[in-house]
């Protein structure tokens, strides 16, 4: 049971003053053994509250993140399965033509879960035995093509070859709570 | 027993707490007395624990006086006196077997995996899961969560929100568990003491809702746990740690009340049993007892406490605490009785021509302090001379 919490997109301070009160309560430290973040913190202090949360903090660099030296793409390994992490802006074509050129990133960098970003919208979906999924941003800030978004991040709760998405996210100030369950056929490497 | 005066066994040169062997380790202790071979008699034990079924009434009497060491047989004896083996030998391996796996049906029940439970419960409302195969995509559909049930829920009956609040105690345990007689070896070297004995007190307060863990309870179950991983017998070293479990419970039931805060201020809780020591020492040695609490104004709090909440394991060295346990387990009236008021008040009556001549200062240091007797049947064999 690793809980990972992945999340992303928050535009602290420039698109949003901070995470709203209702996720704030709920991410206390010692839960979460894992944070994947997708980019665009964009500051220090973000940096340091998400460790305070958890000391394993993986990033990767949106184009608005100060530190220049998160790296652009990351990949690691939890328990039977390979996660990879990728903000999106560098992908071609994206927000637009997102299916296909995720799905070359997922083969790139050869994962069986890759989280990504950008789009600011929460998406879940599988792509020839892979699955890609988008947290969303955290904060609700507004991305290039919409000014109406949900806050929301995803926790993962992976299990053996089972793993457990739950989306939360911030609907007319009431914190929703849905879940999608996913598994593996065998512990061999990624299906690509 | 005269109030005037000391009494008559109290002048015996072999209770004088002489320049006492400060430096001696606790392993150093074990070993000394370990080595000696017993003047006392182990026959009478090991006949009585042959036999059939065993006459705890004498083994009680028996027990009061110390059980040798070396005899490898206070794990049984303990067993006995704490009524977690039954009197009749024929009864002994199916209880055994009883409540070891009772034991481990406690550890599977209370160290839930929050994401099992939630898996079952998802099963029984009919949720599938998404099997990953090599083709086809679109988006994964969402469901939702079955009785608001998620990781980072607050509610108070939540399987993850308990989770994580057992995780927290079992940690803080841990941590005591962990400084546990650092001095020892057995303690704090490879073994099993740590592992073993980390979630027990959690255990028992999940099983007694009044109780909430407090740090001491680590204390009283080291020397349990030491004397049962000893045990001769390897089938009943390798299940100390559910031995301990039952036989701590045991221990603790008959001082439960002075653990709840709730009892503290009430007749049975910790303040008043403090009170009754403090009636005691003033029936047995008034002299003593007014200079204590009246000249010098030692509110008995200060170092009674400890004493009584945790058994004394604090104030000895390791194997005359053992000796001492012989004692309090063995009074026929459990552990509920007085017999640890009693061991309490002769503590302080060997010290009287000390505590007599001294202050506050100099008396408070000494009691949190206490120092070695020569011998530890001192403390105790004045208790089973003065009867009821």
């Amino acid at each position: 049971m690793v809980l990972v919490l992945a999340l992303g997109d928050l535009h602290i301070p420039h698109r949003a003053s901070d995470l709203p009160t209702k996720f704030k309560s709920m991410l206390v430290p010692g839960k979460i053994q894992h944070i994947i973040c997708t980019g665009n913190l964009c500051i220090k202090e973000i940096h340091d509250y998400l460790k305070s949360l958890c000391p394993d903090l993986h990033i990767s660099r949106g184009e608005y993140d100060e530190d220049a030296r998160y790296p652009e793409s990351k990949t690691l390994t939890i328990g039977q399965f390979k996660l990879g992490v990728c903000h999106g802006h560098q992908v071609p074509g994206h927000p637009m033509g997102d299916l296909d050129s995720l799905a070359m990133l997922q083969r790139q960098l050869d994962v069986d879960i890759l989280i990504t970003g950008h789009t600011h919208q929460f998406k879940a979906y599988k792509h020839e035995g892979g699955v890609v999924i988008n947290p969303g941003s955290a904060t609700g800030a507004y991305s290039s093509i919409t000014n109406d978004v949900n806050p929301s991040f995803v926790l993962m709760d992976i299990d053996g070859l089972r793993v457990v998405v739950y989306v939360y996210e911030l609907i007319d100030g009431e914190v929703k709570v849905d879940k999608i369950d996913f598994k593996k056929t065998s512990t061999t490497a990624s299906a690509h | 027993m005269g109030k005037k005066g000391v009494p008559e066994w109290l002048n015996s040169s072999l209770w004088s707490s002489g320049p006492s062997s400060t430096s001696v380790t606790g392993d150093q202790h074990i070993a000394r007395y370990a080595a000696k071979p017993s003047p006392e008699i182990p026959n009478p034990r090991r006949l009585h624990l042959s036999k059939k079924v065993v006459n705890l009434v004498e083994l009680r009497r028996l027990a009061t006086q110390g059980i040798p060491d070396g005899a490898g047989i206070r794990p049984t004896v303990w067993k006995l006196l704490l009524g977690y083996l039954p009197n009749d030998r024929g009864l002994w391996a199916s209880e055994l077997a009883k409540k070891r796996s009772q034991y481990k049906a406690f550890k599977d029940e209370l160290l839930v995996n929050p994401s099992e439970v939630t898996w079952r419960m998802d099963e029984s409302a009919g949720l599938k899961t998404e099997l990953l195969k090599g083709e086809g995509s679109g988006l994964l559909s969402r469901s939702e969560i079955v009785q608001g049930e998620h990781p980072l829920s607050l509610g108070k009956s939540s399987v993850w929100n308990q989770f994580f609040q057992d995780s927290e105690i079992i940690e803080q345990i841990d941590r005591d568990v962990k400084r546990t007689h650092p001095d020892m070896h057995f303690f704090s070297g490879d073994s099993s003491f740590a592992k073993s004995n980390q979630a027990n007190p959690h255990y028992l307060c999940k099983l007694n809702p009044g109780i909430r863990y407090v740090q001491g309870m680590n204390e009283v179950l080291a020397p349990l746990f030491y004397v049962f991983r000893n045990d001769p017998d390897e089938d009943n070293a390798a299940s100390a740690e559910a031995d301990t479990f039952f036989c701590f419970v045991e221990v603790l039931s008959g001082f439960r009340d002075n653990f709840c805060q709730q009892l503290d201020n009430s007749v049975v809780g910790i303040r008043s049993t403090i009170t009754k020591l403090s009636q005691l020492l003033r029936k047995h040695d008034e002299e003593l007892w007014r200079h204590l609490e009246v000249t010098t104004k030692i509110n008995p709090q200060f170092y009674a406490f400890r004493w009584i909440t945790l058994l004394l394991t604090q104030e000895f060295n390791f194997a005359d605490c053992l000796h001492i346990w012989d004692t309090l387990l063995s009074d026929p009236e459990g552990l509920r009785s007085e017999t640890l008021l009693r061991v309490c008040c002769a503590m302080l009556i060997l010290l009287r021509r000390r505590l007599l001549a001294g202050d506050f200062t100099s008396n408070l240091k000494l009691l949190q302090n206490y120092p070695p007797p020569t011998s530890a049947t001192s403390c105790t064999s004045p208790t089973s001379c003065e009867g009821r």
